[in-house]
């Protein structure tokens, strides 16, 4: 299987309620020069850069020195999405803030739709010392409780303003929300860079893994080969009986009555079936890597979910799977 | 009296003057009136030219439009394929096409009548909730054009349906689960696309967003057009974020006499900061003329009712629906809210939901016990789940309320078996609670959401009947057609903060008139909506409306 994803663009998307410090990280990332970033933030008051670093602002988007952009949604997110993918300068990033009342995946699903750019992680921020009470609020906890949904990790801000008690009931009631996700504690100023593969399995099939940000936390793979085909219907039903350790699967997929293999991309319970990207020839029937949380059930448990949905007698083929998976960029 | 003075003489003159409420003759100099009564005590008056075009006619004051939208003036330059009927800018009724056939076949008309081959064709008013919950599916664009592609925007505007080849150049025509993509029943993509991913993507491949294009002179010439049709002199545009180039489109448009509405303008606040919108309305008061008037502000704090994205109380939806989205988050708002109050702007804003309105009355609240302001007039938008005990806090605040009536009609069913249920359904949009109550009050079409015509919503006010013939609340909320004159005339004007200068025909006001076949007080109130609207006299101008 080849490669041909260098075109597409990594998205991550910044969701949390008001106050959990979606402005300061996104000024962080800003001033950082570990990548040149586009930034699309909600309030461009709130973005708060040295003027020496700015290098051009014409009022809706400003240049800084270090080549990234910063654009203003203003209420046409998707024109200013639109203008930057059409603008022609090539971004190693593009980081969006959701609302502060909005569901950060709806924004994500933007990445999954457009062949252009593909989704890194959804960075879900919560206050240490708010997330509980906001949480059981009867007027906006659905709305917060919705943004963790299908958070990729999770940024507790502020625990130096708390005490340790305190910072372990949020981060247990975080926890609870979403079991397995990464919940990393931070303050103002120990902020992570942009995890780039690390929270999204992209390059967890290229040794980044050391890289990790939290070291608490680890990630499990599982890698599914067959020769046969798959009933579209059984696909369906086994998607849905994959545990929701499981954070992605991606790989070449054949369908009984389709010519070639489509490109499987799953992420969490999404899933799209699409025709293999030009360049990309699947030299397998079924060939999926998968990445999970670190209590990721046995891999037999998994392969048994999935050959549930075969029509056709299977023969497995482990040779080389190993080297095949760093093909991937998911 | 001078020689520019023109007297006009109708059969009858409805003034909703309360102290002189019929006349027969009415004076009109620079564009205002000068006086009004009989034909002795305007010819007591020397001079001026007896104009008596109108002897068969009755005048009212121009009717005021408190909330509706410029999208109405867009959304005609592509064909129509809600349910019911329309009535269009050129005066045409443009029926309604309230089977799956029908509509392809509008299409199918529309497409023939297109020039260039592979030009997207976009439609619009489209509501599987008004022919019974029947899906239009991408088969059914098809039958329409393979080639081509093919967008129908739903009469809601969040919701769309295109054809197969759409969804080929956007890559959606696969099984999937991307939310916004809906499959249908035999498992495939079923071509309706919601949410901002897929629309993303469609509008991408369709190189063009018809609900975001630049506005055009053509557009707004399109709204005051309808205007007329329909005998509106002073419309809103009730969202919109002002950028420069709409500003310059209202500015050339409001300088021309020939212009014949007066546009009121309501600034987004969404897309600015406080601090930056309450600066932007002040210098764009400067710029205010006799047909342009900018000085309110729009808040947007949920979503639709029918949508399931209101914000309601506890039991929440009849249904058992989850509750709606916020769009702007309760505690944000009390800062929104005292930023534009301090500033002495008005606000309008929308609230659909009960919880909405009880957070937006909060907010007042705080708002107007910090910072003790006569007079404010903020309105609360729609706000169609009101109880009594909200429409009493409103009394006590000085608020306004523009109640959402024509959706008895369009949505009444659905929000007795769905969204409300039968009780909070019959006091949906409760005009006669806040009669009784006493807070000030408009009623509205929500255009292009539902048709711009006040006169069918003063109808759908007085009579309380829904699409299916069900009447709701008829004996607690039904206006009288008198109190339903004043809702879409003075009451409307009070709540732009324009009854000094519209609303009603009296000495000092604007000359601006409907000119009816019949007097609306004198007809069955089932029949008011029915009633023949001749055109309109706009400060003095008179317009007779288009009739295709
Ligand atoms: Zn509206």
């Amino acid at each position: 299987m080849m490669v041909s994803s260098s075109v597409k663009t990594p998205v991550t998307v910044i969701g949390g309620f008001l106050g959990a410090g979606k402005t300061t990280y996104l000024n962080r990332l800003l001033r950082s020069d570990s990548g040149r970033y586009a930034v699309l933030v909600n309030d461009f008051g709130a973005v708060n850069i040295d003027a020496a670093l700015i290098a051009a602002h014409d009022g809706e988007t400003m240049t800084l020195a270090n080549g990234c952009v910063c654009c203003s949604i203003g209420s046409g997110f998707l024109d200013t999405l639109g203008r930057i993918l059409d603008d022609g300068t090539t971004f190693d990033h593009i980081i969006i803030e959701a609302s502060g009342v909005g569901d950060p995946w709806r924004i994500a699903e933007i990445a999954l739709v457009e062949p252009s750019l593909r989704l890194n992680a959804v960075i879900v921020l919560a206050d240490a010392s708010r997330i509980v009470t906001l949480l059981d609020d009867s007027r906006v906890g659905d709305t917060v409780r919705g943004q963790f949904e299908r958070a990729d990790l999770v940024l507790l801000t502020k625990v130096d303003l708390l005490d340790r008690v305190a910072v372990d009931s949020a981060r247990s009631t975080v926890s609870a929300l979403r079991p397995g996700v990464a919940v990393v504690e931070t303050t103002e100023h120990t902020l992570p860079g942009l995890p780039d593969g690390a929270f999204r399995p992209a390059s967890r099939f290229a040794a980044t893994d050391a890289d990790l940000t939290d070291h608490e936390h680890d990630f499990r793979r599982w890698s599914y080969s067959r020769s046969g085909a798959f009933d579209l219907d059984a696909l369906a039903d086994a998607f849905k009986a994959l545990p929701p350790q499981l954070l992605r699967l991606k790989g070449a997929c054949r369908i009984a009555d389709e010519a070639m293999p489509l490109l499987l991309q799953m992420v969490g319970q999404d899933w799209a079936l699409t025709a293999m990207p030009d360049g990309m020839a699947a030299e397998h029937d079924i060939l999926l890597v998968g990445v999970g949380t670190d209590a990721l059930p046995d891999t037999s448990a998994l392969d048994a979910i999935l050959d549930a949905a075969l029509i056709s007698p299977t023969s497995v083929t482990t040779a080389d799977i190993n080297r095949r998976q760093t093909a991937f960029t998911l | 009296m001078s020689q520019d003075t023109v007297v006009f003489s109708a059969r009858k003159i409805v003034t909703m003057n309360p102290s002189r409420p019929v006349a027969t003759h009415v004076a009109v100099r620079e564009g205002r009136i000068v006086a009004v009564g009989s034909f002795d005590e305007i010819a007591a008056l020397t001079g001026g030219r007896v104009d008596g075009r109108f002897k068969d006619k009755v005048l009212l004051p121009g009717f005021v439009e408190g909330h509706s939208h410029i999208m109405e003036g867009m959304m005609w330059s592509l064909p129509y394929v809600g349910a019911f009927d329309r009535r269009s800018p050129e005066g045409k009724v443009v029926k309604g096409v309230p089977t799956i056939d029908a509509i392809v076949e509008r299409l199918q008309e529309a497409e023939k009548a297109m020039t260039d081959p592979d030009a997207p064709l976009f439609a619009w008013g489209f509501d599987p909730l008004h022919i019974g919950s029947v899906l239009l599916t991408r088969q059914d664009l098809d039958r329409v054009s393979t080639t081509r592609p093919i967008m129908v925007v739903h009469a809601s505007f969040h919701i769309s349906n295109v054809n197969t080849l759409v969804l080929q150049r956007a890559e959606l025509d696969r099984t999937t689960n991307i939310s916004g993509v809906v499959m249908g029943t035999d498992g495939e993509p079923s071509g309706e696309v919601q949410g901002i991913a897929a629309r993303f993507r469609v509008f991408r491949v369709l190189g063009t967003n018809p609900l975001s294009g630049n506005l055009t002179a053509d557009d707004v010439n399109r709204y005051a057009s309808s205007c007329c049709v329909q005998g509106v002199t002073t419309v809103t545009d009730l969202h919109n974020d002002l950028a420069d180039l709409t500003v310059e489109v209202y500015r050339a448009a409001s300088r021309r006499d020939d212009f014949s509405v007066r546009l009121v303008p309501a600034m987004a606040s969404v897309s600015h900061s406080p601090e930056q919108g309450v600066a932007k309305i002040k210098a764009l008061r400067a710029s205010n003329n006799d047909k342009l008037h900018y000085g309110i502000v729009k808040l947007v704090v949920d979503g639709s009712i029918q949508g399931f994205t209101a914000r309601l109380r506890w039991p929440g939806y009849h249904n058992g629906a989850p509750n709606g989205l916020w769009y702007i988050a309760p505690e944000e708002l009390p800062s929104i809210v005292a930023a534009y109050h301090e500033a002495g702007i008005q606000l309008h804003i929308h609230t659909n939901g009960d919880e909405a309105t009880e957070v937006a009355l909060d907010a007042v609240e705080a708002a107007q016990t910090a910072t003790p302001r006569p007079d404010h007039r903020h309105t609360l938008q729609h706000c169609q789940m009101a109880d009594a005990a909200q429409f009493k806090r409103m009394k006590t605040l000085g608020m306004c309320v523009n109640l959402f009536a024509n959706h008895v009609y369009y949505w009444g069913d659905s929000h007795y078996d769905l969204t409300m249920g039968p009780e909070r359904a019959n006091r949906l949009d409760a005009t006669g609670t806040a009669l009784r109550i006493g807070v000030p009050f408009a009623i509205h079409s929500d255009a292009p959401v539902t048709p711009l015509s006040p006169l069918f919503t003063a109808w759908c006010a007085v009579n309380r009947v829904t699409s299916s013939g069900r009447v709701l609340g008829k004996g607690t909320e039904a206006l009288t057609v008198q109190q339903a004159l004043n809702a879409i005339t003075i009451d409307a004007a009070y709540t732009l903060k324009l009854d000094h200068v519209v609303g009603s025909i009296e000495t000092g006001k604007y000359a601006d008139f409907v000119v009816l076949d019949t007097d609306p007080l004198e007809v069955a109130p089932e029949t008011i909506k029915d009633i023949n609207i001749w055109g309109t006299v706009v400060g003095g101008h008179v317009r007779e409306a288009p009739r295709a």
